[in-house]
């Protein structure tokens, strides 16, 4: 349904989107994840036509963005972060307008938002103005207006940020039901947000793909190398010791807690059944003993560090020479 | 043509949602109130006509069109609107248009009111119906070219007051000085300053003088200000 090739933005030297491919399958709900300035939202405006690319194309139903436009803004709905409406017009009239611009009839124009209305829970303030609404209301009338042409590709780029807990909720169920009909693509910097909705991860990170996958994908290529946490009443440098000789370990940190030794270990695989052994074997008490599984958190974070130490190491050997 | 019409009608909307807009108006008719009691057009002896009023219409005009038009475009940069418009499927000529239809039909409602004053004239004197005219059609032209400058001085900056500024100290330099300017100089800088002499050219039209060549300065004008509207609006493309 979407497809970007070698996608480049550049603003003067400024590199905000950096050869970035990815596809999106019909139905699909992909979440596109980054931190703050990473280029989510200038990938997005080149996906809506807002503004074209330096280098690189994008397909939305099998039109391009840059030679057909048109055809691409009629099969996509956008909602952008700034949610931007006119403050001085009623629901109405403002969902009205947008019926018109996508060259609907009057009568469909009824129809269509009827059934946004219906979706967004707009009812109750459909002719109120804009500008007296809430952020929450007025997150929901962008997501109406971006409903109302039915269109095959919803483009959400941070769809509950400024919302509260219950309004996020009410949001992402929304968004869920939605994909049922809709491709959706929807981008953020909070990680629990799209991974609670989406099917698809794609993370960037100053400007690159760094990361793709469904986020149990995500989460294994993590959980590979896990981290063990045990506490045993003993010597502290005989556990150490000991532990460290066990098959697999990769590396070990001990601290004094009370009389109880906290052994953190890092391992390619699953060592509590060593450690109870071990444990039985030596006499030490034993009250703790767990496997942290990584979180896509973790990953993330890795991930997005990973790349900037990488950065800082090149920029480093760079002023060296 | 639809989409123009749908902006078009949200944006007079929008226009007649805002105080400006009347103060804009009722700061139009005062000033020709009192332009035509300082006149004196209706002393007894003076002759049945509006020629003395209609010589500083364009003066405030110049001020006041481009404060019609400076919400415009510059509205749509500072609010974000201006993104939702450019991803639904609209271009930026029918946005350019939209907008400029709605600010001509404005400047239309705010001239009307003064027809009362022709009405008056005909009510106690013998006025010459073809010089009202006329200045009418002088009086619309320059509205067609003044409303497209300032439609273009909106399209270059999200701020209302520098898209004011920017349409109404070029229309007074330009415009109206040049009426005083062209008698000063020689050369071609003379012809220059006399083709772009719209009081002068108005004076034509209040006199009851229609010109081709009056009548295409303004449509001339106002076509190339609104090419460069739509130019600027699709300059965010490749900036």
């Amino acid at each position: 349904m979407i497809e970007v090739r070698n996608l480049s933005k550049h603003y003067g030297s400024h590199r905000a989107v950096n050869n970035i491919s990815f596809t999106v399958n019909e139905g699909e709900i992909v979440g596109f994840l980054g931190p703050n300035g990473a280029g989510k939202t200038t990938t997005l405006r080149i996906v809506t036509c807002y503004m074209p690319a330096t280098s690189g194309s994008v397909t939305i139903a099998g039109h391009d963005v840059l030679t057909e436009s048109m055809q691409v803004r009629a099969v996509v709905g956008y909602l952008p972060e700034s949610v931007p409406l006119y403050p001085e017009m009623r629901v109405r009239e403002y969902l009205q307008f947008r019926g018109r611009l996508h060259g609907m009839d009057r009568a469909n124009r009824a129809a269509a938002i009827d059934r946004v209305v219906e979706r967004c829970w707009l009812r109750d303030v459909i002719d109120r103005p804009i500008g007296q609404l809430s952020k929450g209301y007025r997150q929901r009338v962008g997501l109406a207006d971006s409903l109302l042409h039915n269109p095959k590709v919803l483009v959400l780029d941070e769809p509950t940020i400024g919302l509260d807990p219950a309004q996020i909720r009410a949001t992402r169920s929304l968004i869920r039901e939605l994909a049922q009909e809709h491709t959706v693509i929807l981008s953020s910097h909070i990680l629990p947000e799209v991974e609670a909705t989406c099917q698809r991860l794609i993370i960037i990170h100053e400007g690159r793909l760094v990361a793709s996958g469904t986020p149990d994908e995500l989460r294994q290529r993590m959980t590979t190398e896990s981290n063990l946490i045990a506490e045993l009443k003993g010597p502290e440098s005989d556990i150490g010791a000991s532990v460290r000789k066990l098959a697999g370990v990769a590396d070990v940190r001990t601290t004094l807690q009370d009389g109880w030794t906290r052994v953190s270990v890092a391992a390619q695989r699953d060592l509590r059944e060593d450690i109870f052994r071990l444990a039985i074997e030596k006499h030490w008490p034993l009250r703790e003993l767990r496997r942290d599984i990584a979180t896509l958190e973790d990953f993330f974070v890795k991930v997005v560090t990973g790349t900037r130490e990488q950065h800082d190491g090149r920029d480093e050997a760079a002023a060296e020479r | 043509m639809r989409n123009v019409s749908a902006i078009m009608r949200r944006e007079l909307l929008s226009l007649f949602c805002s105080p400006i807009a009347y103060i804009v108006i009722a700061g139009f008719l005062l000033i020709t109130g009192v332009a035509v009691l300082w006149t004196g057009s209706f002393s007894p002896g003076k002759p049945a006509s509006l020629r003395d009023v209609f010589f500083w219409t364009p003066w405030m005009l110049t001020v006041i069109v481009p404060a019609i038009s400076m919400r415009a475009i510059s509205e749509e940069y500072r609010s974000g609107t201006i993104e939702s418009l450019m991803t639904a499927p609209v271009s930026e000529l029918q946005l350019v248009l939209g907008k400029y239809f709605a600010s001509l039909i404005f400047y239309v409602i705010m001239l009307a009111p003064t027809l009362v004053y022709v009405v008056l004239m005909e009510a106690f004197g013998n006025p010459d119906w073809g010089a009202s005219l006329s200045s009418y059609l002088g009086l619309l032209l320059i509205g067609v070219m003044f409303t497209a400058f300032g439609l273009f001085a909106s399209s270059l900056t999200s701020n209302q007051v520098v898209a004011w500024i920017l349409g109404w100290v070029p229309l007074l330099l330009f415009a109206c000085l040049a009426f005083f300017v062209v008698s000063l100089v020689q050369g071609w800088v003379r012809v220059v300053f006399q083709q772009v002499n719209v009081i002068g050219r108005f004076d034509e039209f209040s006199r009851g003088l229609v010109t081709t060549d009056g009548v295409v300065f303004f449509l001339a004008t106002a076509a190339l200000f609104l090419f460069l509207a739509v130019k600027v609006v699709e300059s965010r493309r490749w900036r």
